[in-house]
């Protein structure tokens, strides 16, 4: 009963007309981040941030939720109707999603995904509802000691995001690392790597380098592509068959499981969900020989099993503090620039805030529905604005989002900076993911460790003593050594686009 | 720009690439040092940056020895003109932001993309150019109570810039 109770006052907090309206907004704003190729979704929920840095705490991550769960359905749209993925875990419908589009059942595809997106996503927040109060009680328990474990087992999820090579996924990881670590020391209170420069003591805005690395990199290495004609579906045809709702509802049911059960474990990105899911539907599915010719079980599965993973991801980071993937890695960031620290402490220090945020889901989900199939015609006609016009004000607002972080000009250079690190990291194939997850997670591991050690006197048995922080220690070190032990990557894990 | 794998030698760019890791990771590695990897109470402020530097320096080895060994591809080249032409821009409008306020520079900024660069019309330009600066600064400052800068220079101060 008490955590319906939570819940309630969650939803209490959630139905402001405010907190609706930034819940709208970030659907809104997700879904265009998601529908425009290019602009994936680390970067979006990045740029985005200054924003809403300036609302309070509640308002700011319901709308960044909202933003990030939007581009999961955004890059649906461009997936069914140009045979382009606006993201990469969206990247597997398009083989069936676009096949519809060819034989006249763009809408229905459409609809199918949305309302499959909105069964993941819901039944995923379900989850997250059942294990906040159990997990989040081990807050009581947690310590530096087993703040720093459950870091270390964090930044072992960079063996999971290495992508094809361990060496360059390591030096992203600890580049970033040395970013997050310019500035005043948080324990000895030492200036470091500042190079005399007062500006640089408060450390580098973490916005203005993921704006810098993830977003303006990626408009520095747009090539010229090729315009495309984009006609959005009328709105009879969205409504699918009798027949496609049957077909899809099994498909749903696997791709909430599949999605939900992927995004329990960090690491494992969208992408995988949905490339599993659209597996499972060659294997499992009875219409599995229409497969590739434009079945709706290719569009109903992975879409469901994206949103699912996109909802369930955000467990480990609500009771745990462990972001599962580099979106989340940014969100979590966000959390902080609010003095919000995800994970056990979130529930015992900010149960109200974190209650509203959950309950916000919910709504989002349904909010997403409801925006997204009516308005199909007005995301594609985002599609039909020049790339000069899109390119120039993508850049007008990574400039306002660089210089609001401090009001200050500094910020908008270091964007710059960074910039120009990303493209050369991105031409050297180097994996950016890695950096998001160490510039993150990287002060929270170093201010806990020095604090355990301070405890302790010194003495590193303090993180063996103690049976939760020595167990996460043990499951962190399993993970950095699975590649030695061979434990062997999926394959899916080996070609996720998004690391 | 993409690397054939069946050339023997690893490409300019990405030993250039190493070199920079491994100079960083040294550069790191000695300045740490100077700042203390261990005190009577435990890891100093040197201690995770010394780690850091000597993955790095450590990782440069590996890469130029798999480099050796078979080199790898590099992404595809960005455009050399695009980038120029968005990074100058963007250096001088962040320099001219504080001089001649947000809506004059970004104006300048955004004609400069959408006519010069994007060989928009003369309307479309304008109007989306004006949107993006006098709009986005009104926007900003009375909408979303985020202030963006207005001119040190007097006279454009004066007339509301």
């Amino acid at each position: 009963m008490d955590t319906l109770n939570e819940l309630l006052n969650g939803f209490a907090a959630a139905l402001t007309w405010q907190n609706l309206i930034f819940a709208f907004l970030g659907c809104l704003l997700g879904t265009v981040i998601g529908v425009l190729p290019g602009i994936g979704p680390v970067a979006g929920v990045a740029l985005l941030i200054p924003l809403t840095l300036n609302m309070d705490p509640t308002g700011s991550i319901i709308m960044l939720c909202a933003i990030f769960y939007g581009t999961a359905y955004g890059g649906t749209i461009t997936s069914v109707l140009l045979n382009t993925p606006g993201e990469a875990a969206s990247a597997i419908t398009t083989i069936d999603g676009h096949a519809m589009t060819k034989m006249g059942k763009a809408g229905a595809a459409l609809t199918i995904a949305a309302i499959g997106s909105f069964v993941g996503g819901t039944i995923a927040t379900l989850g997250l509802v059942a294990a906040a109060k159990p997990l989040g009680e081990l807050g009581l328990l947690v310590g530096p000691p087993e703040f720093f474990a459950l870091m270390v087992v964090g930044i072992s999820l960079l063996v999971a995001l290495a992508g094809k090579s361990m060496v360059k996924a390591l030096i992203s990881g600890a580049l970033g690392l040395l970013i997050s670590m310019v500035g005043i020391d948080p324990v000895a209170g030492a200036p470091r790597f500042t190079f005399g420069m007062d500006r640089l003591l408060d450390g580098v805005s973490f916005v203005a380098v993921i704006v810098g690395v993830f977003g303006l990199s990626e408009i520095l290495s747009y090539r010229k592509g090729e315009s495309t004609v984009v006609h959005a579906p009328g709105f009879r045809s969205l409504l699918p068959t009798r027949n496609e709702w049957r077909r899809s509802a099994p498909s749903m049911a696997r791709g909430t499981g599949i999605g939900f059960g992927l995004g329990l474990i960090p690491g494992m990105t969208g992408s995988v969900a949905s490339l599993l899911s659209y597996g499972a539907e060659k294997k499992f599915s009875k219409h599995r020989n229409e497969l590739g010719k434009g079945a709706v079980e290719g569009v109903a599965g992975p879409e469901t099993a994206n949103n699912a993973h996109a909802n369930a991801a955000l467990i480990p980071l609500f009771t745990l503090g462990i972001p599962a993937s580099p979106t989340i890695a940014v969100l979590m960031g966000a959390f902080l620039q609010q003095g919000l620290t995800p994970g056990p402490t979130l529930f015992t220090e900010h149960s109200e805030i974190a209650w509203a945020i959950i309950a916000s889901l919910f709504i989002g989900n349904l909010l997403l529905v409801l925006l997204n199939v009516p308005l199909v015609g007005l995301w594609t006609s985002i599609l039909r604005v020049p790339a000069p016009i899109l390119t120039a004000l993508i850049l007008l607002f990574m400039v306002i989002g660089a210089y609001t972080i401090n009001f200050s000009v500094f910020d908008v250079f270091v964007m710059i900076g960074f910039g120009l690190l990303g493209l050369a990291l991105r031409h050297l194939e180097i994996p950016l993911a890695p950096m998001v997850l160490t510039l993150v997670l990287g002060p929270l591991m170093e201010r806990s460790l020095r604090e355990s050690l301070e405890i302790s006197q010194g003495d590193f048995s303090i993180f063996l003593n103690r049976p939760i922080s020595a167990v996460l220690i043990a499951l962190g070190l399993l993970i950095i050594c699975s590649p030695l032990l061979k434990l062997r990557k999926p394959k899916a894990l080996t070609d996720d686009p998004e690391t | 720009m993409t690397q054939s794998p069946t050339r023997a030698r690893p490409a300019r760019s990405v030993l250039a690439g190493i070199a920079a890791v491994g100079a960083l990771g040294a550069y790191v590695l000695v300045s740490s040092v100077g700042l203390g990897l261990w005190t009577s109470l435990g890891p100093g402020p040197g201690l995770f940056p010394f780690a850091m530097g000597a993955v790095l320096a450590a990782m440069s080895v590996l890469w130029l020895l798999q480099e050796l060994k078979r080199p790898s591809t590099t992404g595809e080249g960005a455009d050399g003109g695009l980038v120029l032409a968005v990074v100058v821009s963007l250096v001088l409008l962040a320099a001219l932001l504080d001089l001649l306020g947000f809506q004059l520079s970004m104006f300048l900024f955004l004609m400069y993309h959408l006519k010069i660069r994007g060989k928009r019309g003369w309307l479309s330009a304008l109007l989306t150019a004006l949107a993006g600066s006098v709009g986005a600064f009104y926007a900003f400052n009375y909408g979303l109570n985020v202030a963006l800068p207005v001119s040190s220079i007097p006279v454009l101060n004066l007339i509301g810039l």
